[in-house]
Order: C-alpha cells, then structure tokens, then sequence
C-alpha cells in the first residue's frame, strides 16, 4: 500500500523525502505508475510534484538561456517557441514521445530522472549541452548531463534530490534536427539521433546505443569545415559507432543498432547542412 | 545466460585460493552484500542488494560448493529470490585459479544464469550489462585488498 502526497513546495517535497527514505518523488507518473502496476517498484509514499508552481514553465532567462522546470509536460515543451533554431530538435523530440495521453502526463524532470537510455529527451539535451537542476536537501546544483548519466539507468540524484529544471545554452541560429527510428510511432527509439549545427561544424548526440547518448567531441571539431566531405562524415559517424555499447533487446540487435548509426548520422548531418 | 572473465591478481595462487574461501573477505569484495556466512561445509548464505535503476532488489542467495580441487578450482550453484516480491535467480559457476608466474595469479570465471520474475521483465542484454559492470567492481576490489594484504604481509617479513 502506498500513500500520495502532494507538497505545495520543493522544500516541502524534500523534507518529505528525507523523512521517509521509502517514499518517491512522482512527477506525470506516466512511466512510474506503470512501473508500480507492474509491480517492478515499491513506495511507503509518492510524492507528486504535480502542485508545486515553481517547478512549471518554460522561461527566456536574462542572459538567453532557456529554462524548462521539471513539471513541465512533454505536450507543452513540444509547442515551445522559445525552443528555436539549435534548440528546436528538442520540440521535435518531445512531439515524438509515446503518445499523447503520455505527452499530456509525463514531463522532461520525471524523463530526465528516469534516465531510460532510449528515451526521446536525452540524445537532445546532451547535443543541447544542457543541464540537470538539481535540488536537495542541499540545496540546488547544477550538473551537465553528460556527467549526470552515469550509467544504465543510473543518474547522479542523490536520495531525496528531484531534478527541478533543465537548463539550456542561449538557442544558437543553426538548424537542429531529431531523428528517431522505431518499430512503430510511439515506441522508445531504436536508435535515435540529435543533431545541430554549430557555426561550420556538427553536434551530435546517438541516443538508445549505450548507458548514455554518445558523443563524439573530438570527432566533431575534425569534422568541422568538411561537412560536405562524404569521407570526412564516414570518419565521424565511425568514431560515433565505436563509442556504442548497444544492448539486444526486442527493438533490435546490437548489432543491428550499430548499422544504422552510420546511416542515421549522416542522414542527420545532411538535414542540417541542405545549403551545402 | 552465458558470461565468463578473468583477471590477473598480484598475490600468489595459495593466498587468493584463501580469499576466495572466506565469506567474510567474499562479502566486503561483492558489491552491494551485506552478509555472508557459512552454513555447512558445503554451502552459504548470503544477502545481496542490487540496485538497477528505480528498482532496488534484495536477494537471499544460497551457494552450494559442488565441486573444489584445491587450490585451482571451484564448481558451485547460486540459488535465491527476493524477499517479498518474485524474482528468482539461479546460477551454475565455474571459478578456475592458475599461476602463469610466480606471485600472480591468473582468475578465469565463467557462469550461467537465469533470473526470472520482475527483473525478469528487463531484457537479458541490459542484465548483461550491469553483471559486467558489478564484476568489474568486484574485480577491482577484490585485486585491491589481496595486493594490499600481500604487500603488508611482505612489509612485516
């Protein structure tokens, strides 16, 4: 049996969680309650954060970065002009989620801090070079992602910490695109790709191949000024596919995984740079 | 599923057959064991917590010693389940200790397992992945306090 609570406050959330090791911060739920059902979870409590005002919202911050909070549902980062340019991939990825009853529920905290390496968000935010607010009782960090993955479905949140916000680099004017391949619309990736332009270079981030989206930062300054060097882009999308570590799994073979990199990459490379 | 390693340690193959024979040194080198001791001359218990994202399962093991050649070799069975909720773990391992040279000792593992109930629902490739990443774990560990108690036993002769 477990109990919902409903704080009105991150400080109250926290305390909460901190005086009940067993409880668990719940933001949609959209994959937390599923889990529950299927009994893969337990919880003396959970604790949504469904009523806490701060935690919604996507706002321009004075210096031009963009904050979204953590209860902010998929649904709504999906129509969020202030996600353009570099950053528009992001909406891209949040329109693709599931569908929408889950776009309506579940948000980009509980995504984030669910961590699941084939889900829409991440291969975007780490190509996004974005990152993880985190609040606890502490008091609040900030973290890059890339540091904040730390392996399968492992994050760096401490007991009783909630990720409250993702916070973006000022939106660059460069095109950026998600690429996802599923089985079917709506499915967890089979492989998905992130891609932005960045002045005469490439960010690239492979989601649903590894603990964490790969990322090629050295690869990605060689391949800079030669983006349309057919032979420059295959170098690049090999030092991508030597970072996967993909798991078999009834989306795909490792194997299977690791032909498309190549492919999806390029493909990627090729949405971003039509003038070329 | 099939997963097997091996590993170098520094210490000569008497000592790690010795380590590995201690359920006390066993559960501070096993991530995530809280408790190991012997019931028989045969078999242990042990309690043993694996975390694996949102989920946290702690299992009862059991490990029966089905065959030891001392000091190369060790057969033996796993078997346990979680307390409340169903899922069960079984395994059959083959631990072989050889010494290439003189003061290391070389540690070939192999094991077969199967896990079935909630953990179950998790496919066997990401399984695998974090039975490599707790062996790694266990390895470093291991490695690390035989070389220490190697070299301390070195400092005091």
């Amino acid at each position: 049996m477990s109990f919902v609570v409903s704080p009105t406050s991150v400080d109250e959330a926290i305390a909460f969680l901190v005086d009940n090791p067993e409880a668990r911060p719940m933001s949609g739920g959209a994959s937390l309650v599923a889990m529950k059902n299927a009994r893969l979870i337990e919880a003396s409590h959970f604790v949504s954060l469904a009523r806490i005002d701060s935690l919604r919202g996507i706002r321009r911050n004075a210096d031009g970065s963009v904050t979204i909070g953590g209860m902010v549902p998929h649904r709504d980062t999906a129509a969020c002009d202030l996600l353009d340019g570099d950053l528009r991939m992001i909406r891209q990825a949040a329109g693709q989620i599931a569908n929408r009853v889950v776009r309506n529920m579940g948000t980009i905290g509980g995504a984030v801090a669910n961590a699941d390496p084939a889900a829409d968000y991440l291969p975007v935010l780490v190509c996004a070079d974005a990152q993880v607010e985190i609040t606890g009782p502490g008091g609040k960090r900030l973290l890059p992602i890339r540091d904040y993955l730390v392996d399968w479905y492992e994050t760096a949140l401490e007991p009783a910490e909630i990720v409250t916000g993702i916070a973006l680099p000022p939106a660059g004017s460069g095109p950026s695109v998600y690429r996802k391949l599923a089985r079917t619309p709506g499915d967890f990736a089979t492989v998905s790709v992130a891609c932005a332009r960045d002045g005469d270079g490439v960010r690239v981030a492979v989601g649903a191949c590894g603990p964490a989206p790969l990322r090629a930062p050295e690869a990605e300054r060689a391949l800079a000024g030669q983006l349309d060097d057919p032979a420059a882009v295959a170098a690049f999308c090999e030092a991508l596919v030597a970072l996967a570590d993909p798991v078999d799994d009834v989306r795909g073979s490792a194997e299977y995984r690791l032909t498309l990199i190549p492919r999806m990459v390029a493909a990627a490379i090729r949405d971003v740079t039509g003038g070329l | 599923m099939k997963l097997e390693g091996s590993f170098p340690v520094s210490a000569p193959r008497s000592a790690v057959w010795e380590a590995i024979r201690d359920p006390g040194l066993m559960a501070r080198c096993v991530p995530g064991c809280s408790m190991a001791e012997q019931i028989d001359e045969t078999s242990y218990r042990a309690m043993v917590t694996v975390k694996f994202g949102p989920i946290t399962a702690r299992f009862n093991l059991v490990v029966e010693i089905e065959e030891e050649i001392a000091p190369e070799l060790v057969r033996s069975r796993t078997r346990g389940e979680e307390g409340t909720r169903a899922s069960t773990v079984s395994s059959t391992n083959i631990l072989t200790l050889s010494e290439p040279e003189p003061g290391i000792t070389q540690v070939d593992w192999s094991t077969d397992f199967t896990i079935s109930g909630r953990l179950g629902k998790y496919g066997l490739g990401l399984m695998k992945k974090k039975v490599e990443s707790l062996s790694t774990e266990f390895v470093q560990t291991f490695a690390a306090k035989l070389e220490e108690g190697t070299e301390a036993e070195r400092g005091t002769a």
